[in-house]
């Protein structure tokens, strides 16, 4: 297996080395957390995405979905932290199993016109049994509770640096996990379809059940994603499940780039970050972020990932260096 | 049902609308034949093509293949029942190798377990396999690395064929396999078919004529969505109704 395909070489150390640099050089670990949190979600908007080619704005749903029921079950079952994450996982797989279920018998404009109603209704829904969401005000004192493994207490994840250390590594587990995906007869055939979902089921693929299953592994990625940030803020709001929730995944996942999933981590590190430093001085700060995105789309297509990739490419020792490999490869 | 034939279909049709693209077809393919579908344009060959491989529902009669009626079955599930086709119009998968193509149109073979997400995908050596030995019969090993979209038309073409071939089929589909190729690369298709033809029954739609009679063992020729003749490549060369058919098309334009 070469170097680019290993799912623990290639993409997967620069993911690493991200998650060592972020609480060293951002402002505050909190922010890395925040960051991290939402770049799962993109990297689960991702596999959809740039993987499917499926535009969803169904993943604020998942994300809601995911706070909640990780919320409710901590509150009133008792649930310790891995128990909860697991039922946000499942919650988000189901939640995405039903809106994929429908979603997919349709295509193109109308898939997305379905995926926006979905999360139009779910955000109704959220409003109106303010008795389980709280509503308007959100699930108030949420907990964080304590990681125990085989019965023995690591840590109580209390400290933003623990908290972060168990997100990193959570994070690192989706990464990897991503990356097989990616890199297996699922992941391929799902870029099939992407690229042509006429040919891919004249070669004998039943393209609805690849799609579907996508949207679920996706959901439950987003479902963890939204547990993990109920955590953080110990208080699970209703913007989780608003549009722009739904829109904000899609963004940090277009501004990052669609080919990679590190691509990801970069879109929701600037979307976060630029929320965070520019919030603070002017109010009116998504106009920047319109024209960043603007700014993407227009030049450069392939996100920042794509960009980086490419400058790179242009330094001449890059070129050698590829001379270099070509030649040992003849 | 003769089993000396591998594909059979009995008043077969299909309309758009109010009109009649495929009237009533009763067509037999024999085992182990190149047997080659011609008429003029808009004839409805495709149409019919669309019918045998599920991309579209027939609006009337039936097919068999191997005894089995498939007439209503997803196209997806006819690929494991042994039917493969090429596209008249290239459907490729531009941004992807030609390695990559073909491996991924012999995963196909797979059906639902493709589904596997947590093993590599080059874990079936059956579909690496059969994506090397496709890509040494079509001859484009040194453009194995290529994206598929950077190929030349005519090579496109050629790998518009492999795909169909990794579905390891018996019955191979071609629907006008030189379209837009260049009278260069024509013969390049003629051996390929004529050799695919040896371990295959192969179903052809063609327009050029040479290739047609050099290669055909028995032709049937479509008129306004119904078969006017059929026979050998001799009895279909000097039918004065075909003449007269492809007569008709020229004179309308
Ligand atoms: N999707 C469609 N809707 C309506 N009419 C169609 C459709 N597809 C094809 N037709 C019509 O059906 C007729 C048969 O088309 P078909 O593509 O089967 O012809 P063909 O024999 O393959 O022709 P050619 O040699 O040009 O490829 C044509 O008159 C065409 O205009
Ligand atoms: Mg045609």
């Amino acid at each position: 297996m070469n170097k680019k395909t290993s799912i623990f070489g290639g993409v997967t150390i620069i993911a690493l080395a991200l998650m060592v640099l972020m609480p060293i050089l951002l402002p505050s670990v909190t922010l890395a957390t925040e960051i991290l949190i939402f770049a799962l979600a993109a990297l689960a908007c991702n596999l959809l995405l740039g993987y499917t080619g499926l535009l969803s704005f169904g993943q604020g749903i998942f994300f809601g979905g995911g706070a909640y029921s990780a919320s409710l079950v901590m509150l009133h079952l008792n649930f310790g932290l891995i128990s909860a994450l697991i039922t946000a996982i499942l919650v988000g797989a189901l939640l995405a199993l039903i809106v994929g279920a429908l979603a997919i018998r349709r295509t193109g404009i109308y898939f997305v016109m379905l995926t926006l109603s979905f999360s139009q209704m779910a955000y109704f829904l959220a409003y109106t049994f303010s008795d389980w969401t709280g509503g308007d005000n959100g699930l108030l004192d949420v907990p964080r509770p304590a990681l125990t493994l085989f019965g023995m207490t690591i840590s109580d994840l209390q400290s933003s640096e623990a908290f972060y250390i168990f997100v990193a590594a959570v994070f690192a587990i989706v990464f990897v996990f991503s990356r097989r995906v990616i890199h297996s007869p699922f992941g391929t055939t799902l870029v099939a379809i992407r690229e042509n979902e006429g040919r891919s089921s004249a070669v004998g693929f039943s393209t609805n059940h690849f799609k579907l299953v996508a949207f679920v592994i996706s959901g439950a990625i987003t479902g963890l994603a939204g547990a993990l940030y109920a955590m953080l803020l110990n208080f699970a709001p209703l913007s989780n499940v608003e549009l722009l929730m739904s829109e904000n995944i899609l963004i940090m996942t277009i501004i990052g780039g669609t080919s990679s999933l590190i691509g990801s981590i970069l879109g929701a590190g600037s979307i976060v970050l630029m929320g965070d430093l520019l919030s603070s001085i002017w109010p009116r700060w998504m106009m920047i972020l319109g024209a960043v995105l603007i700014a993407v789309v227009l030049f450069l297509p392939g996100g920042l990932w794509g960009g980086i990739l490419s400058l790179t490419s242009k330094f001449p020792w890059k070129k050698v260096k590829t001379n270099v490999t070509s030649e040992v490869t003849k | 049902m003769n089993s000396s034939y591998l594909l059979e279909t009995s008043s077969l049709g299909l309309d758009y609308g109010a009109f009649s693209a495929v009237g009533n077809v009763d067509l037999k393919i024999r085992k182990g034949s190149i047997h080659t579908v011609i008429g003029p344009n808009g004839a409805g060959k495709t149409s019919l093509f669309h019918c045998l491989t599920g991309e579209r529902k027939p609006t009337r009669g039936s097919i068999h293949f191997n005894g089995e009626n498939l007439t209503s079955l997803a196209a997806h599930k006819r690929v494991s029942k042994g039917m493969s086709r090429s596209f008249q119009i290239t459907s490729l998968f531009q941004n992807l190798s030609v390695r990559e193509n073909l491996r991924i149109a012999a995963q196909g073979r797979d059906g639902l377990n493709a589904l596997k997400f947590w093993v590599p995908e080059t874990a079936n050596k059956a579909n690496v396999a059969k994506a090397d030995e496709v890509l040494e019969r079509i001859k484009l090993e040194k453009y194995a690395d290529r994206q598929a979209g950077e190929l030349s038309h005519g090579q496109q073409r050629v790998l518009e064929v492999g795909m169909a071939l990794c579905g390891s089929p018996s019955l191979l589909l071609l629907d006008e396999p030189t379209s837009g190729m260049g009278v260069d690369d024509i013969p390049i298709m003629t051996g390929l078919i004529s050799e695919l033809g040896k371990d295959h029954t192969v179903m052809l739609i063609e327009h050029n004529m040479r290739l047609v009679m050099s290669i055909s063992d028995r032709i049937t020729v479509m008129h306004q969505g119904n078969i006017l003749i059929e026979g050998s490549p001799e009895e279909v060369k000097g039918d004065e109704q075909v003449k007269k058919a492809y007569l008709g098309e020229s004179g309308h334009e």
